[in-house]
Order: C-alpha cells, then sequence, then structure tokens
C-alpha cells in the first residue's frame, strides 16, 4: 500500500517535471529571433559599417562644421564648435567620433571573421574591402585624436582586453602598408560584395577607393614626414579616381527609420532649422570668386519667423541676396547678441514672428535636408586637389599642377548635382568660372592656399565637415580668422584635436594614460596630433 | 550570580516597568468577531495568544464584563464552540480545535507557526535564521500606490526608495546591503507562488519614463501577512532568485465555519507638492547680466537666471507679454496640483467545516500631481479551499489585476519631460505664462527656452497621449494529500502572467520632432509568464520522546517566457491621427526570451526537547541560461538554534533564543541568451541589408555564482514580553559574480560577461520592541529597528578596478562599482591643487580639474525607524521616523543650478565677477577675473564634486489617528465594527543636506542609477482618511 502511493507520487513528479535534456536546455538558451555564425551572411556588416561610418548626423555638426566656419550657429548647441566653449551636455559628442568608429572597425573585423570561418576564397574581395574600410575608419579616429589603439584594436576574441594605443607615426605606417597589401588582393573576376553602400559591389571602383584612400593616407604626412608622403602619393598616383562618377558616396534611405540622413534630421529639429546658417567666411569666399556655387547652395528663407520655420517653403536662392552669418553670435541680449555684429542686416517679419536671422542664407532644405540624402565618403575632387598639391610640390606624377587643380574644381562643382539635382550648375557656367580662377602658381604658398582653400569648399559644400578639418589642419588653408568669446576654453584658437572618449579612462587606463602623457599638453581640444606639427 | 543574569538585572534597571502584571479585563462587546475580543484580551492584559487566523470561532460574540479574570472570559467564550485552549508559560494560550481533528493540526497550533520558504510552516521558537512578519492591516491605513514603500523603515535589514514618478512607480528593495554587483529586486513569493516583479521601463539620463513595477499590483487590502526572509539560510530554498532575499506575501484566506461576511475599506488621500528647492530670487531671467530686452532674448533665456537684480520693472517674457522682473517662488505649488487618491475594497469571505473562500473587488484611482496623469488599478481577488475528501484538500487562488496608467511622467533629463521645466525656470518666470504651451492655429509648440529638447510643460498637459496598460492573472492551485498522520504530499502550479500595452506618442507639434510632425517613442505590446509547478513532500517524526524530526523534500520546474513586440517610427502624415500606419518611417522589433530552471530541495529539521533545533537544507538547480557543462549546482545550507530560556528559567526572561546559521545560494546570469554571439538584420538602406550583431562578448564558460553567509542572532523577550530583542550579525560573501562588464569600445566590444566578482556584506540589525505603558484602557509601544552595513567590493575580475554603473546628463561624473569600496560609488572630479593645497587655476580663470574620483556610496550604511503606537480606549495614534545615513547623491538638479545661475552659491560675483582664489599652473596667483555667468558653469562642468551631495535624512515617515466605534454604538447598526483613521505620509523632513532637493528623489530603481538624481516629480506629502466597516 505505501509502496503504491510511493510509485503514484514518483509518476506525478516526473510528468510534472517534464524534465529537459541537455539538448532541450540548449535550444531554450537559444534566442530564436535571431541568427548564429553558422547561419548569417557577413555581406551585411559591411553596409552596417559603411552606413554608420558615414551617418554621423550631430557628430560632425556640433564641432567641426561651425569651427571650419562653414557654417554658423547662434544656438547654444553650437557653441562648443562656433565659439569653442564647453557647453555642458554635449561634450562627450568630441568622444563619438572614437566610439562610433571602433564600433565600425568592430563590425568589419567580425564581417571578416565570419568570412574567413566561411569561404576565405568567395569571400576574398569582401575581405580585402573589410580591410580598406578598416584604415577609411581608423585615419578618422586618429586624424582626430592621435595616438589610439590601432595592432591591438578590436581584438577582443583574442582576449586582448587593453589594446595599448599605438603611435600615430606607427598607425601611419601601418595603414599605408595594410592599404596596400588589400587593394593588391581586390580581385574583378571574383564576386564583390553584395552588401556595398559605397559601390553596390563594384570591385573595380573598390580598387581605386583603395588608393585614393591610399593617396590621402599619404598626403596627411606633408608636414611630418614629407618624403614618405612622396613615396607613397608617387606610387598611387595614376590609379585613384577618374571622375565624379568614382566619389564614394552614401545614400541614405528616406523611408527607413533607422538610416535617415542623420546629419538632416539634426538639423530639421526646429532650433537648428531657424538657428544654423551658412557661414560668413564661406559665402564671402563664393561671393569674391563670383563662384557659381552661390546660386545654389543657399537660400534665404521667406520673411517671418512662421515661414522661416516652415520646411515645405523654399527660400531666395538669387546669388546676389545670399548672405553668410558670421561665426561667435548669440541671441542672448548681451554684447555677443547677432544684432550687435559687424553689418547686420536686420532681421525679417516683426512682433512674435519676427525671426532675427531671417536674412541670412541657410543650406538649401531641398538640397541638403533630405531625409533620404547622400552621405560624400571620398570625391573625386579631394583626390584631384591631393595631386594638384602634389605636384606643386614637385613630386613626380603625372600631369600639372594646373590640370589636377581644374579637374578638382570641377568636379567639386558637377558633385553638387550628386547632392541634388536642383544643384546642378550648369556646364558652360562651370567651365567659364574654372577658366576664370586659374591655379595661383606665382608662388608655392599661394598654390597651395588656393588648393587648399578649394577643397575647404568642396568637402564644406558636400557637408563633409570632418574632412574639411582635418586638411585644414594639415595645409593650414584657408586662413580663418578664430573667434573669441567669453568662456572659450581654447584661449581664442580654432580646436585642433578632440578629447580622447571619457570612458577610456576607466576602461583602459593605463593606455589612456600612456597615450595622454606623449601629449604635449594633454588631453585637451589645443593640442596637436603627431602629424600636425 | 553569572553574567546572564548581571546583563538581565542591568537591563531590568533601564527599563522599569510597571510592575503589576494585568490579567484582569474588561469588555463590553455586542456582535464582535471573536478576533477582536481576543485582541482586546491581548491589550489589556500580559496574555499573548497564538492562533491560526483561519482556524478560530467564528460564531459573533457578545460579552459584557468589568474587571474579569481573562481565562475565564475565554473559558466563557470558547463554551461548546468546538475550540480549546491551553495556558503555557509566559502567559502564552494557544487556541486550537478540539481533539478529534488530525494529530498534526494539534501539534501545529501549539506553536507560533510563521511561514518559511517553499510556504513551510513553522515554529517561530525553534526557527534558526531572521525573519519578520508585517501585518497586511498595518499598511492599508495610510497607503502608497506600491504597496511596498509602506515597509519603509519598518523592517531591520530592508532598505528600500522608490523613484519620484508618480503613481505606481517602481521601487528598489534591498535586503542587507547591495548582495551582488547585479543585486535586484527579493524574490516575491504570493502564496508560496514566486511572482514575476520585473520592471517595465524606467528612466536614464537621457530620459525615460518609469512604468512600475510587479509588486505593486498587489492590494495591499488582500494581504493577510508579509514575511521578510532576510538571510540565505530562511531563502535557501529558492534558489537562485533569492540571492537577493525573498519578501513572501500570504494573502487572506476564506473563513472556516462562518457566515457570509462583509468588509469594505474606503481610502481618500490627497498628494500635496512640496518644493524642495532652495535658489537665489535675487537675479532675474537673462544671460550676460542682461535681462531679455524682446521676445527673442526672453526666449533663448527662459531656462537662464543670469540676468539683472530684479527690480519690478516691465519685462518682455517668453509669451510676448510684458511683466514685472521680480521673484516666483512658487511655481511648483501653482503648477502641480494637490491630486486625490480614492481607493475602495469589498470583500465577503464565510465557509463552512470543508470548504471555505474569500473573495475581494477593489478600485484604485490615484491621481498624478501633474494634472494630465492619473492610475486606475482594478483587482479582483478569490481564495477558495474544498476539502474534495478527509485527506484530499485543494485550495485555488486567483487574482486578477487591471491596471491604467494614464500619461505616465517623463523623468531626468530628456524630451517630454514638464519636470525638468518647472524646475529650472528663471527666477523670474511665472509658469502660468507658459500655458497652453501650443499654438492655438498650428497646433505647433509655443517656444520658450533656447532647447526644445525640453519641452513646454503645458504642452505636455494639453498634449500628451502616453498609456500603459497591464492585464495581469496570478494564479496557484493547490492539491495535498494526507498520506497519514505524519506524512503529506502536496502538488501546485503557480501561474503568473500579464500582458502589458505602451503607447508613447510624440504628438503632432512638439517642437524637437522632425518638421514638428511628432512619432511614436513606443507602441509596444508585451507578455511576460511565469509558471512554477512543484510538488512537496512532507513528514513529521517523533524519533524519540525527546527527539523530533520534520523532513521535506521537493522540486520544483520553473519556466519564464517573455513576448515583445515594438514599433516606434517618425512623422504622423496626417496630424492627429496617432497611429503605427500613419507614420512616414517606423520600425518594429519583435523579442522572445526563455527561461527555464529546474530544481529539487529538501529541508531537514531535527528538533531535541523543543529547546535544541538543528535543520539542514539541500538544492540542486539547472539553469538553462548556462552553457551545458556549467549548468548544474548544488547548494547546501544548516542552521540551528537554542533555546536556552527553556534551561535557565529566569523570571524576568521570557524566552531567550540564540541562532546560528550559514548557507549557500547559486546564481544564474539574469537574461539569457549570453553564451554566444547573435546576429541581426537591424535595418535596410534602399533594399540593402543593414546586418548588426551583438556588442557583448559572450562567455563560453560561464558557471553559476555562488554567496556564502553566516549569520548569528539573538532573540530575547523580558519581563512578560513587555521587552523584545532581536539582534542579527551577518557576513554575506559572493562569489564568481556574473556581471556584464563594461569594457573600451576599443575591444570591439562594449561588454563582457565574466564570471569572476566578489562582494561582501557585513553588518548588524537590530529590532527592539518596547511597552512602557500597559493598562486596561491605554497602551505605548515602541518598536525600533535599526541596520548597520559595510558593503565591499572586493573584485570585479583580474584586473579591473573598476567598472561604470549609470551617469547623470551632464556626464562629467558617474555611479560605479569600485574594487575596495561600496556598491556604488559616487566618482567625480575633484579641484586639481599644487603641493602646498592651492587650486589650480586655467588659463581661462576657472578652477582645473583634478582627480576623477571616489566621492562616497550610494547606499545608506546606517538606517532603520522608530515606530511610537499609542492606543487610549478607543482612540489609536501612531508615528513612525525612519532615517537613513551615510549615503551620497550625484544631483543633476545641484549641477544645473550652476549652470542656470539659481544656486544661491551663483550669487557671489555677479557684479564684480570672480577671480578664482589660487595659482595660475605657472605658480603665479591668479589675477584673471571671469564674470559669473562664464565662471560657475565651467566650475561646475569642470569640478563635479560640486554635484555631489550628502544624502542623509531623517523623516517624519508616517502618523496615524485612529478612532474604532464602541460597541454601545455598534449595537443599532448593521456593522460589528467601525474604524476611521486619519493618515499622513512623508510629512515632514526632519533633517536633510541636500539644499535643493529631496534627499531621497530617484528617477530610476535600477542600482546602476541608485544615488543619481534629476528632474523628476517633486516630492509629496500625503494627507489621508481611511474607513472600515465590518458587517455583522
Amino acid at each position: 500500500m505505501v509502496m503504491r502511493k510511493w510509485c503514484v507520487l514518483g509518476i506525478f513528479f516526473l510528468a510534472l517535471m517534464g524534465s529537459c535534456s541537455k539538448a532541450k536546455l540548449d535550444r531554450i538558451n537559444t534566442d530564436p529571433t535571431k541568427l548564429t555564425e553558422s547561419n548569417y551572411d557577413p555581406n551585411s556588416l559591411l553596409a552596417q559599417a559603411q552606413l554608420k561610418y558615414a551617418n554621423l548626423g550631430y557628430y560632425q555638426l556640433l564641432y567641426q562644421s561651425t569651427m571650419m566656419q562653414l557654417l554658423a550657429s547662434t544656438y547654444y548647441y553650437y557653441n562648443n564648435g562656433d565659439k569653442y566653449i564647453n557647453v555642458g551636455s554635449f561634450t562627450d559628442y568630441q568622444g563619438r567620433i572614437f566610439d562610433e568608429g571602433y564600433k565600425d572597425a568592430s563590425s568589419i573585423r567580425e564581417m571578416q571573421r565570419l568570412a574567413r570561418l566561411k569561404d576565405p576564397v568567395a569571400y576574398k574581395n569582401l575581405i580585402a574591402i573589410g580591410d580598406i574600410m578598416f584604415v577609411l575608419v581608423l585615419q578618422r579616429i586618429t586624424d582626430t585624436y592621435g595616438d589610439v589603439p590601432y595592432k591591438e584594436a578590436v581584438k577582443a576574441m583574442q582576449g586582448i582586453k587593453y589594446p595599448v594605443y599605438d603611435r600615430q607615426e606607427d598607425i601611419y605606417n601601418q595603414m599605408l602598408n595594410d592599404l596596400d597589401a588589400a587593394t593588391a588582393q581586390l580581385d574583378t573576376e571574383k564576386p564583390g560584395p553584395t552588401a556595398d553602400l559605397f559601390y553596390q559591389g563594384d570591385v573595380a571602383k573598390w580598387k581605386k577607393f583603395g588608393y585614393s584612400l591610399m593617396l590621402r593616407v599619404a598626403m596627411r604626412l606633408t608636414k611630418s614626414d614629407p618624403e614618405k608622403a612622396r613615396q607613397w602619393t608617387e606610387k598611387v598616383a595614376d590609379k585613384t579616381f577618374t571622375d565624379i562618377n568614382d566619389n564614394a558616396i552614401l545614400l541614405t534611405d528616406a523611408s527607413s527609420f533607422n538610416s535617415q540622413n542623420g546629419t538632416s534630421l539634426a538639423l530639421r529639429t526646429f532650433s537648428d532649422y531657424l538657428e544654423v546658417r551658412w557661414s560668413k567666411t564661406l559665402i564671402d569666399q563664393l561671393r569674391n570668386t563670383n563662384d557659381p556655387r552661390l546660386s545654389v547652395i543657399g537660400e534665404v528663407p521667406k520673411d517671418g519667423l512662421a515661414k522661416n520655420a516652415d520646411q515645405n517653403l523654399n527660400g531666395n536662392t538669387d546669388a546676389a541676396v545670399q548672405l553668410g552669418m558670421p561665426n561667435g553670435f548669440d541671441l542672448q541680449g548681451g554684447a555677443t547678441d547677432i544684432s550687435h555684429s559687424p553689418n547686420y542686416p536686420g532681421g525679417t517679419g516683426s512682433g512674435s514672428d519676427f525671426a532675427p536671422l531671417g536674412k541670412y542664407s541657410r543650406p538649401r532644405t531641398a538640397v541638403y535636408l533630405k531625409l533620404g540624402g547622400p552621405i560624400f565618403i571620398l570625391s573625386y575632387a579631394e583626390t584631384e586637389f591631393l595631386l594638384a598639391e602634389a605636384k606643386v610640390r614637385g613630386w613626380n606624377i603625372s600631369g600639372t599642377a594646373k590640370q589636377h587643380y581644374t579637374n578638382g574644381l570641377t568636379g567639386a562643382i558637377q558633385s553638387l548635382a550628386q547632392l541634388d539635382p536642383s544643384a546642378t550648375v550648369d556646364a558652360n557656367k562651370i567651365t567659364a568660372f574654372v577658366s576664370q580662377n586659374p591655379l595661383d602658381e606665382s608662388n608655392t604658398q599661394n598654390a597651395l592656399a588656393s588648393i587648399n582653400t578649394q577643397y575647404w569648399v568642396a568637402t564644406g559644400t558636400n557637408f563633409n565637415f570632418i574632412e574639411a578639418w582635418l586638411n585644414w589642419k594639415r595645409s593650414d588653408y584657408p586662413k580663418l580668422i578664430p573667434i573669441n568669446y567669453k568662456g572659450n576654453v581654447t584661449n581664442g584658437t580654432i580646436p585642433r584635436r578632440m578629447i580622447y572618449l571619457s570612458t577610456e579612462v576607466l576602461n583602459n587606463p593605463q593606455n589612456y594614460k600612456d597615450a595622454v602623457a606623449r601629449i604635449a599638453g594633454g588631453d585637451v581640444l589645443t593640442a596637436r596630433v603627431w602629424w600636425d606639427k | 550570580m553569572n553574567f546572564v543574569q548581571r546583563i538581565i538585572l542591568l537591563i531590568g534597571l533601564i527599563f522599569p516597568l510597571c510592575a503589576h502584571a494585568q490579567t484582569k479585563v474588561t469588555l463590553n462587546f455586542n456582535g464582535a468577531n471573536f478576533e477582536q475580543v481576543v485582541e482586546a484580551i491581548q491589550q489589556q492584559t500580559v496574555y499573548h495568544f497564538a492562533y491560526s487566523e483561519s482556524k478560530i470561532p467564528k460564531h459573533q460574540v457578545s460579552i459584557k464584563v468589568e474587571k474579569e479574570e481573562a481565562v475565564k472570559v475565554i473559558d466563557q467564550l470558547l463554551l461548546n464552540s468546538g475550540y480549546t485552549y491551553s495556558l503555557l508559560p509566559n502567559h502564552l494560550i494557544v487556541i486550537r480545535k478540539n481533539a478529534g481533528g488530525m494529530e498534526t493540526d494539534s501539534v501545529r497550533f501549539l506553536k507560533e507557526v510563521v511561514i518559511t520558504a517553499l510556504g513551510i510552516e513553522k515554529d517561530n521558537d525553534k526557527v534558526g535564521y531572521a525573519l519578520t512578519t508585517i501585518k497586511g492591516s498595518s499598511i492599508t491605513k495610510a497607503r502608497e500606490s506600491n504597496l511596498i514603500m509602506a515597509l519603509q523603515g519598518r523592517v531591520a535589514g530592508l532598505n528600500i526608495t522608490g523613484v519620484n514618478g508618480g503613481p505606481g512607480s517602481a521601487a528598489r528593495v534591498l535586503i542587507r546591503g547591495v548582495s551582488s554587483m547585479t543585486a535586484a529586486s527579493p524574490l516575491f513569493v504570493v502564496n508560496g507562488v514566486p511572482i514575476d516583479n520585473s520592471i517595465r521601463g524606467s528612466a536614464n539620463e537621457y530620459g525615460g519614463a518609469d512604468y512600475g513595477d510587479g509588486i505593486s499590483n498587489i492590494n495591499p487590502d488582500d494581504i493577510e501577512t508579509i514575511t521578510i526572509l532576510k538571510g540565505s539560510a530562511a531563502s535557501a530554498l529558492y534558489g537562485a532568485r533569492a540571492a537577493n532575499g525573498v519578501i513572501l506575501i500570504n494573502l487572506k484566506s476564506g473563513g472556516e465555519n462562518s457566515k457570509a461576511k462583509f468588509e469594505y475599506n474606503s481610502n481618500l488621500a490627497f498628494d500635496v507638492p512640496v518644493n524642495s528647492t532652495d535658489f537665489q530670487y535675487l537675479y532675474g531671467q537673462g544671460a550676460q547680466n542682461k535681462r531679455p530686452a524682446d521676445l527673442y532674448n526672453a526666449i533663448s533665456t527662459g531656462l537662464l537666471s543670469w540676468g539683472e537684480m530684479m527690480d519690478g520693472k516691465l519685462t518682455p517674457q517668453v509669451d510676448g507679454s510684458m511683466r514685472p522682473y521680480a521673484p516666483v517662488k512658487n511655481n511648483i505649488q501653482t503648477f502641480y496640483r494637490i491630486a486625490p487618491a480614492f481607493t475602495n475594497t469589498l470583500s465577503l469571505v464565510g465557509g463552512n467545516t470543508k470548504n471555505n473562500y474569500r473573495v475581494s473587488v477593489s478600485n484604485l484611482d490615484y491621481n498624478s500631481i501633474l494634472s494630465n496623469g492619473a492610475l486606475n488599478r482594478k483587482t479582483l481577488n478569490f481564495y477558495g479551499t474544498v476539502a474534495l475528501s478527509p485527506k484530499i484538500s485543494l485550495s485555488l487562488t486567483g487574482n486578477y489585476i487591471y491596471e491604467w496608467n494614464k500619461n505616465k511622467s517623463y523623468l531626468s533629463d530628456g524630451p517630454l519631460n514638464p519636470n525638468y521645466g518647472i524646475s529650472a525656470l528663471a527666477t523670474s518666470l511665472d509658469q502660468s505664462i507658459l500655458a497652453p504651451g501650443f499654438d492655438a492655429e498650428t497646433g505647433f509648440e509655443s517656444r520658450w527656452n533656447a532647447d526644445e529638447y525640453k519641452t513646454n510643460p503645458y504642452f505636455l498637459m494639453n498634449k500628451q497621449a502616453d498609456h500603459a496598460s497591464r492585464n495581469r492573472y496570478i494564479s496557484s492551485a493547490v492539491l495535498k494529500y494526507q498520506l497519514a498522520s505524519w506524512a503529506s504530499v502536496q502538488g501546485r502550479i503557480g501561474y503568473d502572467s500579464s500582458w502589458d500595452e505602451l503607447v508613447s506618442i510624440l504628438p503632432t507639434g512638439i517642437a524637437f520632432s522632425i518638421n514638428r510632425q511628432g512619432g511614436i517613442n513606443a507602441y509596444d505590446q508585451n507578455s511576460t509568464s511565469e509558471l512554477n509547478s512543484d510538488i512537496l513532500f512532507s513528514a513529521t517524526r517523533n524519533l524519540s520522546d525527546k527527539l523530533n524530526l520534520e523532513l521535506s523534500m521537493g522540486a520544483n520546474y520553473r519556466e519564464r517566457k517573455g513576448n515583445s513586440e515594438k514599433i516606434k517610427g517618425s512623422q504622423f502624415k496626417v496630424p492627429y491621427l496617432y497611429t503605427p500606419e500613419n507614420l512616414i518611417t517606423s520600425t518594429k522589433t519583435l523579442a522572445i526570451s526563455r527561461i527555464v530552471t529546474e530544481s529539487a530541495y529538501y529541508t531537514a529539521d531535527l528538533s531535541y526537547q523543543h529547546f535544541l533545533n538543528f535543520s539542514v537544507t539541500g538544492r540542486y538547480d539547472i539553469y538553462s541560461t548556462l552553457p551545458a557543462n556549467n549548468r548544474g549546482i548544488f547548494v547546501p545550507g544548516v542552521s540551528g538554534s537554542f533555546i536556552f530560556s527553556d534551561l535557565l528559567k529566569l523570571k524576568a526572561l521570557n524566552f531567550g533564543k540564540l541562532r546560528l546559521d550559514f548557507a549557500k545560494t547559486s546564481g544564474e546570469p539574469i537574461v539569457p541568451y549570453t553564451t554566444q554571439i547573435y546576429y541581426t538584420v537591424d535595418d535596410q538602406v534602399n533594399g540593402t541589408p543593414v546586418g548588426g550583431f551583438s556588442s557583448d562578448l559572450p562567455n563560453y564558460n560561464l558557471k553559476p555564482f555562488t554567496l556564502n553567509e553566516i549569520e548569528a542572532g539573538l532573540d530575547l523577550k523580558f519581563f512578560n514580553s513587555r521587552l523584545d530583542i532581536d539582534f542579527t550579525y551577518f557576513n554575506r560573501v559572493t562569489h564568481n559574480e556574473i556581471i556584464n562588464a563594461k569594457q573600451s569600445v576599443t575591444t570591439g566590444f562594449t561588454s563582457a560577461y565574466v564570471n569572476l566578482g566578489e562582494t561582501r556584506n557585513a553588518g548588524i540589525e537590530l529590532a527592539l520592541g518596547y511597552t512602557p505603558i500597559l493598562t486596561t484602557t491605554s497602551k505605548w509601544q515602541v518598536n525600533l529597528n535599526l541596520t548597520k552595513v559595510k558593503n565591499t567590493l572586493l573584485s570585479i575580475d583580474d584586473n579591473s578596478n573598476y567598472t561604470l554603473t549609470g551617469t547623470y546628463r551632464p556626464l562629467n561624473a558617474n555611479t560605479a562599482l569600485v574594487v575596495g569600496k561600496p556598491i556604488t560609488q559616487v566618482m567625480a572630479y575633484d579641484y586639481l591643487r599644487d603641493a602646498s593645497g592651492n587650486m589650480i587655476i586655467g588659463s581661462d580663470g576657472i578652477p582645473k580639474r583634478g582627480n576623477f574620483i571616489p566621492m562616497g556610496g550610494t547606499m545608506p550604511t546606517l538606517y532603520g525607524g522608530i515606530t511610537n503606537s499609542f492606543s487610549y480606549k478607543q482612540f489609536s495614534f501612531s508615528f513612525l521616523i525612519d532615517y537613513r545615513f551615510g549615503n551620497k547623491i550625484l544631483s543633476a538638479t545641484e549641477y544645473y543650478s550652476y549652470v542656470l545661475g539659481l544656486n544661491k552659491a551663483t550669487l557671489v560675483g555677479r557684479e564684480t565677477g570672480i577671480v578664482a582664489d589660487g595659482v595660475l599652473e605657472n605658480g603665479q596667483k591668479n589675477t584673471i577675473n571671469v564674470p559669473a555667468y562664464a565662471y560657475y558653469p565651467e566650475l561646475a562642468t569642470n569640478i563635479s564634486a560640486l554635484a555631489v551631495l550628502n544624502g542623509s535624512f531623517i523623516k517624519l515617515r508616517q502618523a496615524t489617528l485612529g478612532y474604532t466605534f464602541n460597541n454601545n454604538f455598534l449595537k443599532r447598526i448593521p456593522f460589528c465594527s467601525i474604524g476611521i483613521d486619519l493618515v499622513g505620509r512623508n510629512l515632514f523632513t526632519l533633517l536633510k543636506y541636500s539644499k535643493n532637493i529631496d534627499p531621497e528623489s530617484q528617477f530610476s530603481p535600477t542600482l546602476g542609477y541608485a544615488g543619481i538624481e534629476g528632474a523628476s516629480l517633486p516630492a509629496t506629502r500625503t494627507f489621508g482618511v481611511n474607513f472600515n466597516f465590518k458587517f455583522k
């Protein structure tokens, strides 16, 4: 009797538990909504790295756009770049290129790891493109901060928890070698990447991109190691982009919630839309040279605050009325209020409809603020300007400085059409402008000034503000007049580097400290990276 | 005289007593229930009673005696009732059913029974570990919208902090310090069945709202008792989830042998906003020492108080009007409302000898002090027991909860938070001019400051659409089979399932959205279920006439499932139509989580002659969340108690027990799927898939973590139990903690699961009860509890000394886990000083930032409360003072008060500018003069230590004044009892060090954000009245 009770109990017990096997528990602990490495196509990680690398939004607006006097703003969000003061909550944007960059680098390395695991031959091009992407990402990081992890970067899987910060000089050597090897690996006979937002899998274009990037990497060394710059420039000079169809452009997607153009989203925010304008420095440059771009990049909003705010209302694009806003002003009613700026044109509208910045040109909404608008990564104009400079420096490459300069200038103006057809400049106007503005070769400095000023205009009008800043640091052109606003943290000088990501102090303390110890002046905005002598 | 006697004599001298021991009572009841009579006797005499509430006579009692011996009264009451009583030593009267019932019953009723782990009832005398039981009735008068908040300050070892997020917000509950680096909520067990207490969304430094936790759903009127199992030995039988302690909630059960009886409870309370700030009101709105000159200036300085000395002259305002430039000090009182809360519960209890039941319905309408917010909660509770045969009984419980939380307020430093704007308004700006917050014609949000991410508070009051609803069903079925008089087996299934819906809209017209077209922040549907099925075999045997063995063994299968579907999107095509279909872009994500734990366990209790008890427990768990090779773990526990008063037989000492125990508990990762990398396709760009993968580095060798605890305690009762002392020492160390440690982004993964941490919590708990006055008509009782705990993080992993946990929006300070320091630690930048201690001033004239250093822990090291209860005839009065010491707050409000010119400290140098007292980097004395408006914002940004405040406080937490109608009055009406109580909660802060905030203010219940404050709802005082009617 007692035994029977125990049996009943036992059966009940087993039924209750439905005890799980090892395999069943493994299955329970596998996320059914995601894929594992065995069934995942590494290609889509390339698109991830490209999109995140390109789509920076506020990360490039808050500092570089206004620091470079391409844009200007009275809005306090932009005070970091416009006036070099620390706006409390936004200083973390200084670390975002670092933060985002290593995440992109991680996507690339993970993509390569999966590709090698699955089929290193079939994925040969994808793996090589990964190496090129890695340099693209890391160059922007090192150019912004200086010494950063390269050799030991993104190797958590190999057990590296505290990557060493490499010296920038070593990083540059490594980047050039890596690019060289990767570009050589590219094989147009083998399949290209299937999720490629730059070139839609065109391996031949990637080859040109690899060499063009190599040219940019090499040319960054003109101040610190001109000999190395020369060697590598001469090596790649004939293999770079040949026209604007080679431009590396990423097209964002207005219909996709996570992939809309970040810069457009930021600038369409109410205050940004009302208070971000083209800088006086840029507009004056275009006006003084009769540049035909003046009539396609800017618009003066219709009168009054309400119409200023209406994003569906086009402004006046007539070159004659375009007016840039000076950097370094605000709307707070004090000495630096925009109304106290020299030649303040007054606002538009009146009473509660008064728009104090109503007469300044803003980037044309239809051209620059498309939610599915393009993002420029690397352009023909940039490479041609760099080649022009190489020639001016007397290096042994084909063509003349004048020709490369002309190509650059033409390419820069033509590529506005790639932003939006409405920004197309008539071919005759381009030819006329280019012929009226030949390269000033009267002396080397003048030539360098012309080339790099045009580089600044080209990257600025392409909304590639970070590259505008980096080349300005390298070339020291154009000569910008810094702002000296009360409370600025740079002694009235334009920042030349960004401060490391703050969490590095905690998460990689020793290597961070070692790197900071090597920077003259410390981890501050006014210090310089190695190549920026 | 031995040592113990001396101590007792000493205590006797400290607590002089009204020496005469009362045994006589004066009673006058007509149609009262038995329990009321017992309570009256207990109050008037030295006697105390042991009985089970469901197992006492149910007949109505009418009795009138004057100074009669209590035992005679009880004799009379129990005459022919089917019940009997025994008078035991120490004036303990035990009431039990007449012999004839099962033997186990009568054995059990000889004890003061407490409910322990797995619902096993134990003799309180013998229990070898610390537990505290709170009566449900003590939290129903002065209420909180989250019932757990009502336990604040009442229980030694328990540390509860609520979120200032409106009614129904979540609470952080910690038992005995911070048990581990990932310490979360204790396990809540309702009627023996574990329930879900997950947090349904909380704020972080970038904003967000608090959508409450699981425990807040329970209606306090349904609760019979709450038992807090503090130590590992107490909770060892629950395994991993008990790592943070266990709180057992025992719901009210049916009435045996009772005719159907109704009880009705009604509670009306009002929340009154409290202004905790002490800002400067000398200088008004403006920037750069200038008041606004026009509308545009007024708008761009809406949150800046860097203007001129206020002089009352007409000045442009953000709405275009002109108003006097004068201080406005009452913005908090005028913006927020006095919010009513109304709760009604009706219950019905009844039963016969075989079957009994209880049913209750309740409705809560709790309004937020924000005029657009409210919480409605309806609960339906059922309990029933059926004796299917003399040996088989079936109990069923069902608890249905419906919640509707309208416009949950956003908190912290992000958009949609009305509190930010009100708390930071310029000193001369009247909040009322922000109304209605939108343009009547276009519907666009009205501009009122320079930053549209600080949403206009009135725009939100008028346009916000943010609703959280929950349907939840907690049920259990228990089938018990009495195998023999000494053995039983029980099968139990508990199922807790919730369906949550969250709709959070960015309304059309909101300034920060694209083209002011709004969007959907969240359109979420979540379901969570927790299934526990277990079986428990229990036996008790007298091994000899002095040795008794009680044995329980069982097994449990637990399965937790979660499903969530989330939609987000931007830009409504057609204004004001807030549906996902009306969005220009949207994204949808699906998440499924599943966790299974299989366990088997036993507990064996051996007792020798009542006074010596020894108990062993063991549990084996298999966790699905761990890799196959590391899934199982066994954890043992032992405890013992020695009732030395049985041997000593001292006159003054009624009861004395020494407890000692050791136990081990194991734990698993709190989330599934951490043992491999997962890949996704997150999105697409013009048809190209954009992939992604998790940034948590998986760990293929994760194993369960363990927690070892030693506890020793002493229970003493003196002088006819008028003084009782409960003292506990505990020391608990965790090993191999599983944490998701942050790591450098340069490694490619931002965090990694590691299995190496160690944490120690050591401390003491003291609970002291004393009854200074006890007469037939009056009683004064004092209960004091105190906890002193030292928490230390021993290690994180091989080489980390630091890992970040939470931060605040200024991002120049954070909280962190720091080796050698308590969890969590506030880290901030101090001043940079030279060798002789001078501040070093930068070339900009601002003191330079020094080292980033630990500033102190966010958890109190000393906390507790004192309750005083008085009763005189039909009046009762009690108040609770609670306190907390030794914790730090990282305050965003304080930081912004410097940046925005609100802090009184910013008055220095307004007219003259500031020359900071220090030396330049070259060693020369600083002479740089910086205007105040540039100095203070930069100072607070550089020196984040300025935002670190002392969080200690003493508060008058609660006061109640009650009146119970006498029987003469009740004779004429159909009630056997009516009670009216006036109640107040969070009445006064008696001590605080934080000038501009309430020291308890929090925006998140999670451990990572503990001690971080900023832009939540203001603190409130609650005043109310509670009516309780028991029908005849």
